[in-house]
């Protein structure tokens, strides 16, 4: 313990005040409606973030979304048609989007740039209209109804969760999203991150090394994909009714605005996004009576930032960190001097 | 039998025939040169040796076997490593980490050590580490191992692309043009850098460059390519005198740089 410097411990300390505040938040906050909002951020958090992972190997991803929906569609569908239970179908519908998106990325994964943003926005596109005509599958445009709550289980110690009050999803979305954060995490810190990191540096290089390119971007894609598919099976059950409409959760716009919530908190670090989400949707929730021009505001913003903060929210207080300790080290050196 | 066999080595882009029926045997342990005016077709065959364009027609052999559809990272696997044109580096990488980069094929990926090697494991692999410093101490910028190495000056960088093409322990190293901006005294570093390379390690080395009067003493045998088509082959000394290669190549004095 004694040999941990000094930012170690303020980031453990951190860490430590921020679990706290989240686990504690429901009893705190006691208004469905906000606890509801920190259920959808959540997701959000978890998609972008999702999200980012695809930018380490290079390529943005405009059609994460598409993936949610696969994930969202396909866990409410197992669950009402199949009579999968919650845990199986939240798994499964993961896998699924992850296998879609692992044959989606054999030929998209090819190209890059903005030819590989177009197709995965087409085909999100493609996704949600889909959804939105099987009338026979979900609902066409009346969307699927009725998706059931998770079953309530019974911890030995806590007593029986509901899962079907606001609360009690909290409380699963928490460790579901946690968790896959922390998987996401140790993935990019590993050894699979850092030739990830080298693909995206020089592709070129990294496949004369002997690095097989193609599939370390499958596999991240897959990953990321399948994490979507996981945001998009929670949705499902929270919202208890799906639709794939023009101005649902799965149109194109949701797309521009997770990779508006990467920039605006920092593409550079894992928790930029993590930032970015929740500090954006938590303003989009009290600016609620501007409710027509979030577009706007959202794009402007993120043009403000990409003009005077390109590393985002992150990236200036590492600025102001770097400052800091120039202006310490000045006062040092006056010191030392006077 | 020679360690790589080209036989009839062509390739077209569209209407633009790049390489036509080249042939070329490069035995081990030889240092042989492809050179050439801007155009003639060098950087191509290479990126074909190399794995990077399939050719249109014509097959390469690596001892033996046929790796002609082989996909780089395949070759890589199989001994043949590359030096790139301009200085081709991953360039927010520091020193070590293009190494430790370069050590792919050395490394570990099994699930373990990717989900549970800890914080960082790459970085913190002492074998990994102890490699890619021992590669560097040996190439003489094992100094600058953490310098980013988009910050080295040119002439190390050339030297650091070197490092990352031999992490792999390569049988058949191809180098594009790898004295390129380079001072005099740096030059010489390289070429007796190269030189010891196949004494002391055995590597082959396939080296293009326009500037023939530097890898004349280097290489044991030349081969000339003009348009896309071999025009002449053989030791420096023959080349020089070739009247082919003066006429396509060498042109007046003032040419030769």
């Amino acid at each position: 313990m004694l040999n941990m410097n000094r930012s170690m411990l303020i980031k453990i300390f951190g860490f430590t005040g921020l679990a706290a505040l989240f686990i504690a938040a429901p009893p705190i906050v006691s208004n469905i409606y906000w606890i509801s909002v920190l259920i959808l951020t959540q997701i959000y958090i978890l998609m972008a973030a999702s999200m980012r992972t695809i930018l380490l190997i290079g390529h943005i991803s405009l059609g994460h979304i598409g993936f949610m929906l696969l994930g969202a569609y396909g866990s409410a569908l197992l669950v009402m048609k199949a009579g999968f239970p919650f845990c199986m179908a939240l798994i499964v519908a993961g896998f699924l989007s992850g296998l879609v998106g692992l044959a989606l990325g054999y030929p998209f994964l090819r190209v890059r740039g903005i030819y590989f943003a177009i197709l995965t926005l087409l085909t999100s596109e493609s996704f949600r209209l889909v959804a939105f005509n099987w009338r026979g599958m979900t609902g066409g445009a009346m969307g699927l109804m009725g998706i059931p709550s998770p079953d309530a289980i019974s911890i030995p110690g806590l007593g029986v969760i509901d899962f079907s009050t606001t609360e009690g999803y909290y409380y699963l979305t928490l460790v579901v999203i946690c968790l896959s954060l922390m998987v996401l995490y140790r993935l990019e810190r590993s050894r699979l991150g850092f030739k990830w990191r080298a693909i995206r540096e020089a592709e070129k290089l990294a496949q004369a090394v002997g690095v097989n390119v193609m599939w370390y971007k499958l596999v991240c894609f897959a990953v990321a994909c399948f994490f979507a598919g996981i945001a998009g099976a929670l949705f499902a059950h929270f919202q208890r009714g799906l639709s794939a409409d023009a101005s649902s959760i799965f149109s194109v716009l949701t797309s521009i605005y997770l990779l508006v919530y990467i920039v605006v908190g920092g593409e550079n670090k894992f928790a930029g996004p993590i930032i970015g989400a929740f500090v954006l949707s938590m303003t989009s929730e009290f600016a609620r009576p501007l409710e027509e021009f979030q577009p706007m505001m959202i794009g402007g913003l993120a043009i403000v930032v990409v003009m005077l903060m390109p590393g985002g929210i992150l990236g200036f207080l590492g600025q102001i960190r770097f400052w800091w300790s120039k202006v310490l080290k000045q006062e040092t050196r006056q010191g030392i001097k006077g | 039998m020679a360690l790589l066999e080209i036989r009839s080595l062509t390739k077209l882009f569209g209407g633009l025939t790049a390489i036509f029926e080249l042939d070329l045997d490069v035995h081990k342990r030889e240092i042989v040169g492809l050179i050439g005016p801007n155009g003639a077709g060098k950087s191509t065959a290479l990126n074909m040796i190399g794995g990077v364009y399939l050719p249109t027609n014509g097959q390469i052999l690596l001892r033996g076997e046929d790796i002609t559809s082989l996909s780089s990272h395949h070759r890589a696997a199989r001994g043949i490593a590359r030096v790139f044109q301009d200085n081709l580096l991953f360039s927010t990488f520091s020193v070590l980490e293009n190494v430790l980069a370069g050590l792919h094929l050395r490394t570990n990926m099994g699930l373990r050590d990717i989900l549970f090697g800890g914080h960082r494991a790459h970085h913190h692999d002492q074998v990994l580490i102890n490699k890619s410093l021992s590669i560097l101490e040996s190439l003489g910028i094992a100094s600058e191992k953490d310098e980013l190495a988009m910050n080295l000056p040119h002439g190390k960088q050339r030297i650091l692309s070197l490092a990352i093409a031999l992490a792999p322990g390569p049988r058949l190293l191809l180098l594009d043009e790898p004295i390129t901006g380079m001072n005099a005294k740096e030059v010489e570093t390289m070429l007796a850098m190269i030189r010891a390379l196949r004494d002391e390690k055995g590597i082959t080395c396939i080296i293009i460059e326009h500037n023939l009067r530097a890898v004349m003493g280097l290489c044991d045998r030349i081969a000339v390519l003009n348009f896309g088509k071999k025009i002449a082959e053989g030791t420096s000394s023959e080349i020089v005198e070739n009247p082919a290669v003066m006429e396509a190549y060498l042109g007046t004095e003032e040419n030769v740089t």
